[in-house]
């Protein structure tokens, strides 16, 4: 029985998740397709589907993982001076994860698929376009940054092997060396508690797990300059490993650099939301928000009631503002565990549900005089009626 | 230090030139203005791309036939330790500041001169060696050049040298923005070697447009500044840059063309036809006096 209940709600839910946001067909997630070959984002809403091109299924964007990824490049577009440049692109795109993601290279992204960079950049530094640099420059301007900043070094000879006859050997003993290489796992940490030389709000607790996994925010929606040097440059390497043991962490940049990352979504917010005088406990959908999430709620991603994760909105806290079903005759009453028998199913919600607040106990005084819920029912119980008591998010 | 005596040797001609250009004002003729053409050329150096491998140091010496070490030796970075000036044998350096924006990457300067629209050294220039030429190159007659070093004095951003080490008819040194090269349709030798493309060449209005736009679409990156489009009444080499331009040792000439200083020294000069020999030996004297006082240091 209680797998039953299980399958069921869970069916409910998924459909919810898919279903419930726009007109689409059916067996939309059966098509074998991942959600990244339609959709850019994690969790698109009937709002921000945020749909790729078509047609879509031939089609090789930038909105992949970096497994799904080439794994070994041979750059030869120019090999005049040296030999053709072997570019292990997936462990690339592994390291982007933390510092811009695919858009760090791939920076301009039609709607259609990948551009390659020849396709904008040409080959003569003499030309007539001088508004954006030469292939030569545009590869050079992606690689050389990131590497310098780790290596402190700028010689070419890292990258490019010389000119010579044992040319293709070496291209394809380093293409061997490369392929299967993969870059660790980047270690996330829970949380990070930041001490401030503020006198009041002198502590900030950053839930780092929370603002992956429940707010649903990309790594490099905040860890944008963070290139390699954040773990492989030595001086740096303390103040990592600070910052995983869950000490405060005092400030060590400058003021606007410490903001930047929280700014790009909370700019709008109070110093006290993340300023306070000591370090804090994590997300409590409650206690932020004057609104209880119940059971049917706590597993939905934010996105899916308030939008882009960049920018939640306010929601009113009626549950028809999300719910355009729950009027009498669309709703299927036995989702909420009781199925109504024939003399209440043709009632409307507010005969019952006092306001259409539906999270609290229904009444039967406005007909009935000696009945009560729950000890009466109106119907038959199909699962388990909700609590009252009403959890909040761990 | 040279810099610093420099400067003094500037301040002290300043008050020379001003007493002189007091006694001719309504006498000195104004020189007729460079007629600038429109679609003169110029370089957009972009200081946030600079990687410092000062390559472009080593093809300058190399299309020039100045002595050089092999280009592999230039990728010492403790050449940055001082900050070093454009000389007769290095017509382009290249230095090195701390970037406030991320401390691992270091903000990296190429400087040469800067071609400018309203060149000193060419209204210093008491022969008529310097020029302003259509393409916006200044450059000079070597057969001229007398080795006066006017033109040392006049430049707001130091940068004619003086072959010193010559005994014989030593000459003056800069960049002349490859006028040999552009002459036959090359790049000059540091735009083609860039290996980033810190420098582009191009008209001088499109890379204004082309600076504009960049600091319009990263705000974050630049500041609201292009160095060069209206420093000294405008110059023909332009810079982008992510911090102050003081802060990366670039003067304030101000916007005004600085011809002012030099030009009344010669116009004075001849206005009252008193021998140019005289103010030689004035000016003469006041470099040996710098000389020597950077010799004690
Ligand atoms: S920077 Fe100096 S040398 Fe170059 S054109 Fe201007 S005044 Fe003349
Ligand atoms: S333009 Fe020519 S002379 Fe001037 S710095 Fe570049 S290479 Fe040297
Ligand atoms: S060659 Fe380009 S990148 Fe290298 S130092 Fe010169 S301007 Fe900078």
């Amino acid at each position: 029985m209680i797998r039953r209940i299980i399958f069921i709600s869970l069916f409910v839910l998924i459909n919810a998740t898919l279903f419930g946001q726009a007109k689409v067909s059916k067996n939309h997630p059966l098509t074998g397709l991942t959600c990244k070959t339609c959709h850019s984002c994690n969790v698109p809403t009937s709002k921000d589907p945020c749909l790729n091109a078509c047609p879509r299924a031939e089609m090789t964007t930038v909105n992949q993982t970096p497994a799904q990824s080439p794994e070994v490049e041979v750059m030869k577009e120019l090999s005049n001076r040296y030999a053709p440049v072997v570019f292990p692109h997936r462990t690339h795109a592994q390291m982007s994860e933390m510092s811009g993601g695919c858009q760090t290279c791939h920076h301009f992204n039609t709607i259609g698929p990948i551009q390659p960079c020849i396709n904008c950049h040409e080959t003569k530094r003499q030309r007539d376009d001088i508004s954006k640099p030469d292939l030569e420059a545009a590869y050079h301007q992606q690689c050389i940054n990131c590497h310098r900043e780790w290596s402190h070094r700028i010689d070419c000879t890292s990258c490019h092997a010389e000119k010579g006859s044992n040319e293709s050997a070496a291209i394809s003993s380093s293409i061997k060396k490369m392929t299967g290489k993969i870059h660790p796992e980047i270690a996330e940490p829970k949380k990070l508690i930041f001490e401030t030389k503020y006198k009041s709000g002198k502590y900030v607790t950053f839930y780092h797990d929370e603002h992956v996994k429940v707010f649903g925010a990309n790594c490099v929606d905040c860890h944008k300059q963070q290139n390699c040097s954040q773990c492989h440059d030595k001086g740096k390497a303390t103040m990592i490993v600070t910052s995983l043991s869950g000490a405060p962490i005092k400030m060590h940049k400058p003021e606007q650099q410490h903001h930047k990352p929280c700014f790009s979504c909370h700019q709008d917010d109070k110093c006290s939301t993340c300023h306070l005088e000591k370090p804090s406990g994590p997300f409590n959908h409650e206690a932020s928000t004057g609104w209880a999430l119940n059971k049917f709620h706590e597993n939905l991603s934010c996105s899916k009631c308030h939008g882009s994760v960049k920018k939640f909105e306010k929601l009113d806290p009626a549950c028809t503002s999300c719910h355009n079903n729950f009027i009498q005759g669309k709703f299927d009453h036995s989702a909420a565990g009781l199925k109504l028998d024939e003399n209440h199913s043709s009632l409307e919600c507010e005969n019952c549900h006092e306001n259409k607040d539906f999270s609290k106990p229904p009444v039967c005084s406005s007909c009935h005089d000696d009945k009560n819920f729950p000890k009466d029912r109106p119907g038959k119980t199909v699962g388990k009626i909700p609590s009252k008591k009403i959890k909040s998010l761990k | 230090m040279q810099k610093q005596n420099r400067r003094d040797f500037l301040k002290t001609s300043a008050i020379l030139s001003t007493a002189i250009a007091g006694l001719s004002t309504n006498k000195t003729k104004a020189k007729p203005k460079e007629i600038l053409s429109e679609d003169r050329m110029g370089v957009l150096v972009d200081t946030t791309v600079c990687i410092g491998c000062r390559n472009c140091e080593w093809a300058c010496k190399v299309a020039h036939e100045l002595p050089t070490k092999p280009k592999e030796s230039y990728s010492d970075r403790t050449a940055f330790k001082k900050l070093r000036r454009p000389s007769e044998g290095a017509l382009t350096v290249v230095n090195e500041f701390s970037n406030p924006q991320n401390l691992n990457i270091p903000t990296d300067v190429k400087v040469q001169c800067m071609h400018c629209d309203h060149p000193s050294c060419v209204s210093a220039c008491i022969v008529g060696a310097m020029s302003k030429e259509e393409n916006g190159s200044v450059i000079w007659d070597t057969d001229k050049c007398i080795g006066c070093r006017y033109c040392m004095v006049a430049c707001p951003f130091q940068v004619p040298s003086f072959q010193y080490d010559k005994a014989l008819n030593p000459k003056i040194m800069k960049c002349d923005f490859c006028f040999e090269r552009t002459k036959i349709g090359k790049l000059p030798a540091c735009v083609e070697i860039c290996p980033v493309e810190t420098l582009t060449y191009g008209p001088r209005s499109e890379l204004i447009k082309i600076a504009r736009d960049k600091i319009k679409h990263n705000p974050d990156r630049y500041i609201d500044h292009i160095y060069g489009e209206n420093e000294a009444g405008g110059t023909s080499w332009l810079y982008l840059a992510n911090q102050d331009f003081a802060k990366i040792a670039f003067p304030n000439p101000g916007d005004k063309p600085m011809p002012g200083t030099s030009e009344s020294i010669q116009h004075g000069i001849f206005a009252y036809f008193v021998p140019p020999v005289f103010f030689y030996a004035i000016l003469g004297g006041i470099m040996w006096i710098t000389k020597k006082r950077k010799e004690a240091e």
